[in-house]
Formats: structure tokens, C-alpha cells, sequence
């Protein structure tokens, strides 16, 4: 622990200084303003004017990590010095929208009732946000299903710690939608969401990835090792439901049962598990203690005696008992 | 790509780790680490009085506005008024300090299980400072509950140029807060016995009595983690980040160990044990990004690497092992000691790299290979730890013991180490095409590879003989014969189906998907197919392929809300099925091997379906809907349902979920936000499987046929209801804002079981009558929880928070019924307790804050 404390402590001043060399301004400011399809003729008119009528808009703007990276790139003249367009930068020529605000379609609008396609508001904002773990926006699930960048971030103000999202968090963001996940996360076995710990992002990336729950790495497998690293193994003896996915035992969202587990003890393994002799007995209530007590069905049930069913590294391991 | 640009991508990928060493960037790309806040910050923003922006976001419209979905937006807080320094600088910030208290049943492990709540000082601090002039910053914020449970993160850089974040957090986790373990040495590699209980010789009494007297214990498992990362742009085109993070994880866990079943009267022991943690893992990341007009790329490196000091648990088991001959044939010696290998050490390497293209028609293209490593090369341990002699003497020329000292060597193996490795591989190739407003296709192509190039054999050098001395030796001390192993050159082993390899699983698994997508005014639809090729290798399938279409419709209300439906309908089929594919890595393999007259019994009936392999069918319906209502109020709903029908007589055969949710948010004032939510979901899990007759063992494994007859087969339903309530409210008053949030949580699971005779029930409850009954006792989780917090200003730079949390909860879980009186069985004993069945707990703490 100390190393990696240490670690930071002298990286972090090191590598700000490193960076900090370079002294350019942001990639915003100078930006091409995006074209308006409701609104063609519209030319600029700079970010003066639209304070004019939004002033609050600006104040509240002002808190964002984005009008950071304006202000910075304005005062180095990055934008060629042709003015302040920052408003432009994302609502596109204002002159039509000055001339005419009660034209819904005047200006780039990216809330409900804006009558700019979502298509063009995304690509609005993917103009600057292009690539990174954006790369593959296009095509996923969240954007085939219509969803808008604003639809989980709010650019205009400072609602949440990072990310300027439209809740104060990522799983308030995700719970908008996602209510029945968020009240998994309410049951007996949960990972740490409801406890402030992690968010739903730690696993998914809402932006796209090229799996279909969108999750970061190439499986699901990869995914739980970025935190259960001691599972990746490879073991000795493997396990082949756990080697093949974690989700073939486990709902990572929530759980009735204990460590996440699908379903109850031993009626999980017992769906695999038919080979002859102990393994598929049925279990009754009079195996539990107090009665004629099982250890198949006791406490910890199966994994009172298969400990290391997520693989076993013993030579005396095939069956997990070492 | 010009040649400039690769050559700038090769360069920097080769400067890139002298310059910085550390970062991640990415953001939502970042695996964990995403999100920093504890039980008493939960959104990690230590604001101390968050107050509303009084004229709101706008004076054109006082109320807030909606996302293109349809869901309000929050009123924005009153930032913290910025200081100007003399050179330049801006800052604001807000140290507090204080102390949290908890009361009533505060030990339970529901109320503490991630929050850890105790009698503590606590404190919360964020300090912020910005350069308008060039862009720079700097965050500073954190936590702490206690020093298991805390964060502090920094962020600083310059906007649109460069970013570098180091944080430091702490996580707890309890296991049980209520743990008996008779051991000493909890926490350490070797649990050893209290005085009065020998090692292998103690009576049922003895165990009892210790377990009476064990100390209840609390076992915790706490994360600490921390890094560095830093993410920058190299140039115009050229961003260049790094990562570096360090996880301890330490405590301990209930674990197991088995000396053979206890199930038969008297003859083996069954240990709930406790396992140390004591886990380093460092990752690390390191990547260029590339985005041109035309070109977008990403080459990544990721790298982790698992440490585990404490890679194995010995134990000693207290109790005294028969054989099933009975008294008159005793063990030949006493079994006491047993061993777990604990997790090896692991290194983990990736390396990505993703290609676009942007084309004409608004499309893109796009080619992604990544490759990765996992390997570990640990020692191994020797196949036993018992001394002298095991097994069972029966007569002369009946001789099923063996010497220990033959096993409990590394020289026993026929390798020292585990040169273990898997080896995958991904390729990803997506065309995605907008050619015009109202309509879009996509296609993409998968293939993704797990090999798997363990190869172990389980051969004693020493005795010649295959397979390894099965449960510590216990088996074969207490079944003749059952010792583990095969060997060819004694008649008395070399009929034995035992294990002798390892089995290498892997995979290969290639997706194709084809999808088109309409926007037709407020409406939008979606179809996609896609084909799942799964080939495994040493599985009972080698292909299954599922076939899968999915559809969907979004609705753009007339009132600003959406409205999403989405259908998926899926095939599952696959080549046939083979019971029993082990056969390569079992003894029977091995020359030499003599088949046991009648045959080989039955590994397992053929009618068996693994529900990761079998024929199934699935539907899925979802809808989600955000409906505005009014200017300041929106209702939301989500219903879902789920079908699997699995083609199997044995095995999983059905689950159905269905379910719901309704919210409702009101926020008519930035002084006022309410909101409520109720939610439902049923789930319903089926499986029949089949008990075999053990008095008629042998090769048939039909069902129906004499190893599992009609009349052994069982069914058992798992049924469970969840309900969800929670209502919230904040309400400013002035320089006061009140929050209160109340929830309920109550879930259900029962069991029920079905069978034709008592063929079909374990042995051990077969001769119950009716206490069999036809289902388990219900499952419940029940907590009401109340929150509840006051802010307030005690002058200009002072304010005070006063917040309190209190639970109500009951809890039942079958697998613990009894473990209150008692722990110890039979030649069972157990450690946990299990979780607290009732309780009620809370939480109350007070924290001044000074904002500069």
C-alpha cells in the first residue's frame, strides 16, 4: 500500500510539471461551429449577444469543467481571434435564433421538444468528444435506441462531482432508465453501489463498447478479474462454468441468495450436478439442522467441502476440495 | 494514416512510459475507479450545504428544463464563491470535521456489511482551485468515516490539454459479524486446535463444548487502494495516457474443509473453516490515442499482476474418521490434517488495438484485434500433509492404505510448478452506416479465442501411480479403495475411474450481427440478427449456435417523454450432446486401465442438459417510459419480462422474470424535490434432476433405465417475490436544507420441491416421514431504512450538518436454521453463525464545516 501512496506522491507533482510543459490552450475553442440543419443560413453572431438573454445560463456555465477549457483557449487566441463563439461552439450559428427565438428549430437545442434530431445533437457533441471510449458510440445499443447526449449529461452546469451529468451520479444517470437494476442493488447480496462505493460505469461504458451489455473488456470474465483478480487464475484444475462465465453462477446486480449467487444452495450446482451418488440427492427441509442434518444443504452448503470452486491451484484439487 | 502519424504513434508509444508512467483517461473508458465517495458521502462530492442556485438555470424559463427524454433536470447548487489569489488563481473550498455514533443493534451485518458504521471521528474536505488564464486546476476531495472507509482524490491539470489524478480510498467489506470459530490462528495460514481438542481424536462433545466457548469474531475483507494516472495531449492529433494502481485486500473469509462426508454416521468431518486474504494487486495502463479526420485510433497496453502472500490454509480437523466397515475395520491411521491451496500469484497482459475509419454514407468502420495473456507458475503444494500411514487394512492382499510420505512431498508431482496459462484472442470488425436521416445499417463481425495451454498430469513419481490421495486422505480412510488413485500394477487399483489431467477448457466464439435502424418523425424502430457461434472444447457440446432477433421501437411523446419497447427472441440448438466427454482425462484413459466387471457406472444420466449448453428458447420483452406530467413532475416506468425455456428432462429447465417499476419526481422549486418509487419483480427458476440407485449402480445411464430410475427423478421450483419502496424528499428553508429518504426492501424466496418416491430423497432424510414436506422454510430479507439529514449556516463561513440513519431489519435464510443454538452436527462444525436475524441500528452524526 505504502509503495503505491509513495508512488503517487512523487508521480503526481512529476508528471504535472511533465505535462504542464506544453502550454497550449483547449481543442474547444476554435472548434468549427456545427451546421444546423433547421437553420442553414444562420451565421454567427458571437457569445456576446447570447448573453444578452441568457445571462443565467452563463453563470451557471461557468462552473463547468467546459467553460474551462473556453475560457483557457480564448485567452491564448486559439480561436484564430475571430471572438468568443462558445455558445455557437455546440448551439451552432445564432443569428437565426436571435432574429427569431420562438423558432424551436433556430438553434442547436439539446433538450425535449428541441426540434434538432438527436443524430445531429450527438454529433454536436462527438465533434470535440470524438474517439476514446467514445470510439464506438455509433452503433451501440444506447444510440440505436435513440438516446441523446444529454439525455445523461447536462453541458450547461455543475450537477455532479465529474462528468457534468444530468443527476448528482453515474447510477442516479443510469437508474433513470435502469430502475429495475437499481432496486437489485437493494437486496441482500449487492456489490457496494447503494453504499456510495462504485457505480455502475466501474463495469459498463455507456458509450459503447463491442459487447452488447457494454461492458469494457472482451468478456464478462475479463471484466469481474479487473476487480477479482484472484479468480483469473489460470488454476491448476478449472472450473468450467466459472472458466466460461462468471454470470453462469452469479447476478452481479443483486441477489436473493448469498455472494451474489443466481439461486439458492445446492439447488445452483445441483442444475450441473447429477453424477452418481451425493451430488443429486434431493435436499429436504430435513437435512437442515435441527433435524437430520446434511452438510449438502448446511451453512455454505456444496462449498463446505468444493472451497475452491472458482478453480484450485492443489494437485489434489480436481474436485475443489483442496 | 499518413506515415508521419505512425510514425508518431510508434514514437510515442515508446516515449510515452519515460515521460509519464501513470494514467488512464478515458473517463467511462476506465475500468473502476470511476466513482469515489462511502457510506456518508454517497455521491463523493462533499458539499457541506448544498443550497440551490436561486434564479435556477435560466430567466427565459424559472422552471428546469427536460433531457430529450423527458426527465427533469436537477436545479444546479450554489457553487462556493471562488478566491482570487495574487497570481492569478482562483479558489474555494470547505474543510469539516466532526463525529459519527451509532446505537441499538449496531453489530449486525446488514447495517455495516459496505458502511462499516462505528463510534468515529469523522471528516470531509473539497478544495478547488482554477487559472483562468491557461486553463489549469485542481480538485482536492475526500472523506473519511473511518481508516476503513475513506477516499481522498486529486485531480489537476489544464483544461483540454492535460489531466493527472492520484486517489487513495478504502473500502470495507464485512463478511460476519458474528463468526465462531473453534481454531487459533485466524487470519494466519494455519488454524490449529485449542487445547482439549485433539487433532483427529476428539469427540462430538469436545467440539461442541469449544464451539460453546469460541469468541464470536467479526470477519472483514478491506480494500485499499491507490494511484496515479495521467492523460495528455502529445499534439494536435495525439493523446498519450497512463495508469498506475495498487490494491491490498486483507481480512479473512469463511472458508471449508472436508475430511469426507459427515452424512454417514460417524465416518468423516466437515470443517467451516476461516481463510486469510491477503491480496497485492497492481494494474496498469498505458495507450496512445489517435483522431484524425479520417482516422481514429487507440493502442493500449493493459497489465495487472496478482499477488497473494498467503497462498494456502492448513488446518486441523478435530474429528475422529471411521470406516464404513464399522468398528471392527478402523483407519489404518489418524487423518487430521488438511490443506487448501489458496489463489496462485497471476500476471495478466493485454494489448489492444482499435481502427476507424470514417467512409462516406456517415459511416464508420472499424477494426479492433486485442490479444492477452494469463499466466501463473506457482508452486505446487505436496498432494497431502498427513503423516505415517493412511487408507484402511482390511487383510492381507486387501491393503488399501498408503504411505504418506510417498504423497506428502513436491517430489510426488511430475512437475513443481503450475505453468498455467490461457491465452485469448479478439477481433472485431463493424461497419456502421447513417446514410440518411431516417435510416441506418450496421454489421459487425466477432471472433473471439480462449486457449488454454495448461497441461498437468496427476503422476507420483515415486510410487508410479496416477491421480492423487483424494480429501487429505480422509476418502480412502473411511471408504476401502476410495483412496484416489489408479495404478495400473496393483489389481486392487487399476480398475479405479479416477482424475489424472487437468481439463484445458476453452473456447472459440465468433458473433455476426446485422441490424438496420428507422426514424420516421417521432417515431424510431431497430432490428438487429445476430448468430452466436459457440465451440468449446472439452465440454459436452463442441458447437451451439444461437440464433437472435431483436427488435425495437422508440415513441417521442407529444409531451416531451419517450416511450422504449424492446423484443428479442432467441434459438439455441447445437451439436450432440455427450454426457460424459471426460473420459481423455480420467484414469480409464491410462493403459493398463482393466474394466471393473458389469462395466463402468454411469458418471452421470444422459438425459442431463448443462444449462450453459443445452437447446433453449428465450423472449424478452422490456418497456421503459419517462412521462412528463405538468412543468415540475415526471412519472417513470420500466416492465420486463424474461423467458428461457430449456429443452432438458434433467437439469435447468425454466426461468421466467417478470416485473416492475413506477417512479415519480417532483421538483417544483428549487427548494423542494420529491420523489417516489415502487417496484416489483417475480422470478420463478425450475430444474429436475435424479437421484441414482446406489444399490443398483452400472453403466446405463438412460433415465428410466437402473441407475437413475423413473422413480429417482425430483423437481424443485425456486419462487421469489421483491418488492421495493422508497420516498425522498429536500426541502430548502432559507439557510437550512432537510433531506429524509425512507425505503423498503422485502424480499421472499421459497423452494418447493416434488418426487415420485423416498428413492429420489438423500439418504439422510429418507426415513422422515412427513418432516420431508414438499418445500425449504421461506427466505426473507426485510429493511425498512430511514434517512434523514439537516444543514444549516451558523454564520459566513460555518455551517453544520446533522444526519442520522436508522435500519429495521429481519432475515431468514433456511441454511442457517439452527446455527443460533447451535454450530456443531454431528462430525459437522460450523463457524458462521449466519446474519442477523432482527435488528434495529443507527446512525447519528454531527460535522461543522469552514469554507474559505
Amino acid at each position: 500500500m505504502w509503495r503505491a501512496v509513495f508512488a503517487s506522491l512523487i508521480m503526481v507533482p512529476a508528471l504535472w510539471g511533465l505535462a504542464g510543459a506544453a502550454q497550449t490552450a483547449s481543442d474547444f475553442f476554435g472548434a468549427a461551429l456545427p451546421a444546423n440543419p433547421h437553420a442553414t443560413e444562420a451565421t454567427s453572431i458571437g457569445s456576446a449577444t447570447c448573453v444578452a438573454c441568457h445571462s443565467v445560463e452563463k453563470t451557471r456555465f461557468a462552473h463547468t469543467q467546459h467553460e474551462r477549457a473556453f475560457k483557457a483557449g480564448a485567452l491564448s487566441g486559439a480561436g484564430g481571434g475571430s471572438g468568443d463563439h462558445t455558445c455557437e461552439t455546440c448551439h451552432g450559428p445564432g443569428s437565426a435564433h436571435a432574429a427569431n427565438p420562438a423558432d424551436a428549430g433556430s438553434i442547436i437545442r439539446f433538450t425535449s421538444g428541441s426540434a434538432t434530431p438527436v443524430a445531429v445533437q450527438n454529433a454536436t457533441c462527438i465533434g470535440c468528444h470524438e474517439a476514446g471510449a467514445r470510439q464506438h458510440w455509433l452503433g451501440s445499443v444506447h444510440e440505436a435506441r435513440g438516446l441523446a447526449c444529454s439525455d445523461c449529461h447536462n453541458p450547461m452546469a455543475r450537477t455532479s462531482p465529474e462528468g457534468l451529468l444530468a443527476k448528482h451520479s453515474i447510477n442516479e444517470v443510469c437508474s433513470t432508465c435502469h430502475q429495475d437494476v437499481r432496486a437489485k442493488f437493494n437486496r441482500r447480496s449487492h456489490m457496494p453501489l447503494p453504499e456510495g462505493q462504485m457505480s455502475c460505469a466501474d463495469c459498463h461504458n455507456p458509450h459503447g463498447t463491442l459487447t452488447r451489455p457494454l461492458l469494457k473488456t472482451d468478456s464478462v470474465n475479463t471484466t469481474c478479474y479487473a476487480c477479482h483478480a484472484e479468480k483469473r487464475g489460470p488454476f491448476l484444475f478449472e472450473h468450467a462454468p466459472a472458466r466460461g462465465n462468471c454470470l453462469n453462477c452469479h447476478d452481479p446486480h443483486g441477489s436473493n441468495q448469498q455472494t451474489l449467487l443466481a439461486m439458492p444452495l445446492p439447488m445452483l450446482c445441483q442444475q450441473c450436478h447429477t453424477m452418481t451418488r451425493h451430488p443429486n440427492d434431493l435436499q429436504t427441509r430435513g437435512g437442515l439442522g435441527g433435524f437430520s442434518a446434511d452438510e449438502r444443504l448446511m451453512g455454505r452448503s456444496c462449498l463446505t467441502c468444493h472451497s475452491n470452486v472458482h478453480g484450485s491451484n492443489n494437485p489434489s484439487g480436481a474436485r475443489y476440495h483442496k | 494514416m499518413s506515415k508521419s502519424s505512425l510514425v508518431c504513434l510508434c514514437i510515442g508509444s515508446m516515449v510515452l512510459p519515460l515521460a509519464a508512467g501513470a494514467a488512464d483517461p478515458s473517463n467511462s473508458g476506465r475500468i473502476t475507479d470511476l466513482h469515489f465517495g462511502n457510506a456518508l458521502d454517497l455521491r463523493g462530492w462533499g458539499v457541506a450545504l448544498d443550497l440551490p442556485a436561486q434564479d435556477g438555470m435560466s430567466l427565459l424559463h424559472p422552471d428546469m428544463l427536460r433531457t430529450p427524454s423527458g426527465a427533469l433536470y436537477p436545479y444546479p447548487g450554489e457553487p462556493l464563491a471562488m478566491q482570487q489569489a495574487d497570481n492569478g488563481w482562483l479558489y474555494s473550498g470547505s474543510f469539516g470535521g466532526g463525529y459519527a455514533t451509532t446505537f441499538g443493534d449496531d453489530d449486525s451485518l446488514w447495517f455495516n456489511q459496505y458502511s462499516d458504521w462505528g463510534d468515529d471521528f469523522i471528516a470531509q474536505f473539497s478544495f478547488n482551485m482554477e487559472h483562468p488564464e491557461t486553463g489549469r486546476f485542481a480538485e482536492f476531495r475526500g472523506t473519511h468515516q473511518n481508516e476503513h472507509n475513506q477516499f481522498y482524490r486529486l485531480r489537476a491539470g489544464q483544461a483540454g490539454r492535460y489531466r493527472v489524478e492520484a486517489f487513495y480510498r478504502d473500502v470495507p467489506h464485512l463478511i460476519s459479524t458474528n463468526a465462531r470459530p473453534i481454531w487459533n490462528g485466524v487470519g494466519t495460514q494455519a488454524l490449529t486446535l485449542p487445547a482439549g481438542l485433539p487433532p483427529g481424536a476428539s469427540t462430538v462433545a469436545q467440539v461442541t463444548a469449544a464451539s460453546l466457548a469460541a469468541t464470536r469474531r467479526t470477519l472483514r475483507v478491506d480494500r485499499t487502494r491507490a494511484g496515479v494516472s495521467i492523460e495528455g495531449e502529445l499534439s494536435r492529433r495525439f493523446t498519450g495516457y497512463a495508469s498506475l494502481a495498487n490494491e491490498q485486500r486483507e481480512g479473512t473469509r469463511l472458508w471449508g474443509g472436508s475430511m469426507f462426508f459427515a452424512f454417514i454416521p460417524g465416518t468423516g468431518g466437515v470443517n467451516e473453516t476461516v481463510r486469510p486474504i491477503d491480496f497485492s494487486t497492481t494494474d496498469t495502463a498505458l495507450g496512445l490515442r489517435y483522431v484524425g479526420e479520417v482516422w481514429r485510433a487507440n493502442v493500449s497496453y493493459a497489465g495487472s499482476f496478482f499477488r497473494n502472500r498467503k497462498d494456502r490454509l492448513d488446518y486441523e480437523s478435530p474429528f475422529t474418521l471411521t470406516t464404513v466397515l464399522g468398528p471392527a475395520v478402523p483407519p489404518a491411521g489418524v487423518i487430521s490434517h488438511g490443506q487448501f491451496s489458496l489463489e496462485p500469484d497471476n500476471d495478466y497482459h493485454n494489448l489492444r488495438i482499435e481502427l476507424s475509419r470514417q467512409l462516406g454514407w456517415n459511416g464508420t468502420l472499424s477494426l479492433t484485434a486485442s490479444g492477452a495473456t494469463m499466466r501463473q507458475n506457482d508452486d505446487l503444494l505436496a498432494p497431502v500433509t498427513c503423516t505415517g500411514i493412511g487408507g484402511i487394512f482390511i487383510a492381507p492382499g486387501v491393503d488399501y492404505t498408503f504411505n504418506c510420505a510417498d504423497w506428502n512431498t513436491p517430489a510426488a508431482l511430475s512437475q513443481r510448478t503450475a505453468d498455467a496459462r490461457i491465452d485469448t484472442q479478439m477481433v472485431d470488425l463493424r461497419a456502421v452506416f447513417r446514410p440518411t436521416s431516417s435510416f441506418g445499417w450496421r454489421a459487425s463481425l466477432r471472433h473471439y479465442e480462449e486457449d488454454n495451454k495448461t497441461d498437468y498430469l496427476a503422476y507420483n513419481p515415486l510410487t508410479g501411480q496416477y491421480g492423487y490421495i483424494s480429501e487429505n486422505g480422509s476418502q480412502g480412510s473411511v471408504v476401502p479403495g476410495e483412496t484416489g488413485i489408479f495404478d495400473p500394477g496393483n489389481p486392487l487399483y487399476a480398475s479405479y475411474v479416477v482424475p489424472i489431467r487437468n481439463v484445458p477448457f476453452e473456447y472459440t466464439q465468433t458473433t455476426a450481427e446485422l441490424g438496420a435502424d428507422w426514424w420516421l418523425g417521432r417515431h424510431s424502430f431497430g432490428a438487429t440478427y445476430s448468430f452466436d457461434r459457440n465451440e468449446p472444447e472439452h465440454r459436452e457440446r463442441t458447437r451451439i449456435d444461437e440464433q437472435r432477433l431483436m427488435l425495437s421501437w422508440l415513441y417521442r411523446l407529444r409531451t416531451g417523454g419517450t416511450l422504449r419497447l424492446s423484443y428479442e427472441i432467441a434459438d439455441r440448438t447445437g451439436d450432440a450432446y455427450n454426457h460424459d466427454p471426460y473420459h481423455a482425462f480420467k484414469s480409464i484413459s491410462l493403459p493398463g486401465f482393466v474394466m471393473p466387471p458389469g462395466g463402468l457406472t454411469a458418471h452421470t444420466t444422459s438425459a442431463m442438459r448443462k444449462y450453459d449448453l443445452s437447446d433453449r428458447r428465450q423472449e424478452k420483452v422490456r418497456a421503459i417510459m419517462i412521462h412528463p406530467v405538468g412543468l415540475a413532475a415526471t412519472v417513470s416506468a420500466t416492465v420486463y419480462g424474461n423467458y428461457n425455456d430449456y429443452d432438458a428432462a434433467i437439469g435447468r429447465r425454466g426461468t421466467w422474470t417478470t416485473g416492475g417499476t413506477l417512479q415519480w419526481d417532483y421538483q417544483p422549486t428549487e427548494k423542494t424535490t420529491l420523489n417516489a418509487y415502487l417496484g416489483y419483480d417475480y422470478s420463478h427458476l425450475r430444474i429436475a434432476n435424479v437421484a441414482d440407485d446406489e444399490g443398483n449402480l452400472g453403466p446405463d445411464p438412460s433415465l428410466g433405465g437402473p441407475v437413475y430410475p423413473l422413480a429417482n427423478r425430483w423437481t424443485e421450483d425456486d419462487r421469489e417475490d421483491s418488492y421495493n419502496a422508497g420516498l425522498s424528499l429536500r426541502q430548502v428553508f432559507g439557510q437550512q436544507v432537510l433531506d429524509i429518504g425512507y425505503s423498503f426492501v422485502y424480499t421472499q424466496g421459497e423452494i418447493g420441491y416434488d418426487y415420485d418416491s423416498l428413492g429420489a430423497v438423500a439418504g439422510t432424510q429418507q426415513g422422515l416421514g412427513g418432516l420431508i414436506g414438499n418445500g425449504f422454510p421461506a427466505n426473507y430479507y426485510r429493511l425498512h431504512a430511514l434517512d434523514a439529514g439537516l444543514s444549516t449556516r451558523l454564520g459566513e463561513r460555518w455551517t453544520a450538518r446533522l444526519s442520522a440513519r436508522y435500519e429495521l431489519g429481519r432475515f431468514s435464510d433456511f441454511h442457517y436454521m439452527g446455527f443460533a443454538d447451535q454450530l456443531v452436527y454431528a462430525h459437522r462444525v460450523y463457524t458462521d453463525v449466519g446474519p442477523t436475524r432482527r435488528y434495529d441500528a443507527g446512525m447519528v452524526a454531527l460535522m461543522f464545516n469552514y469554507q474559505l
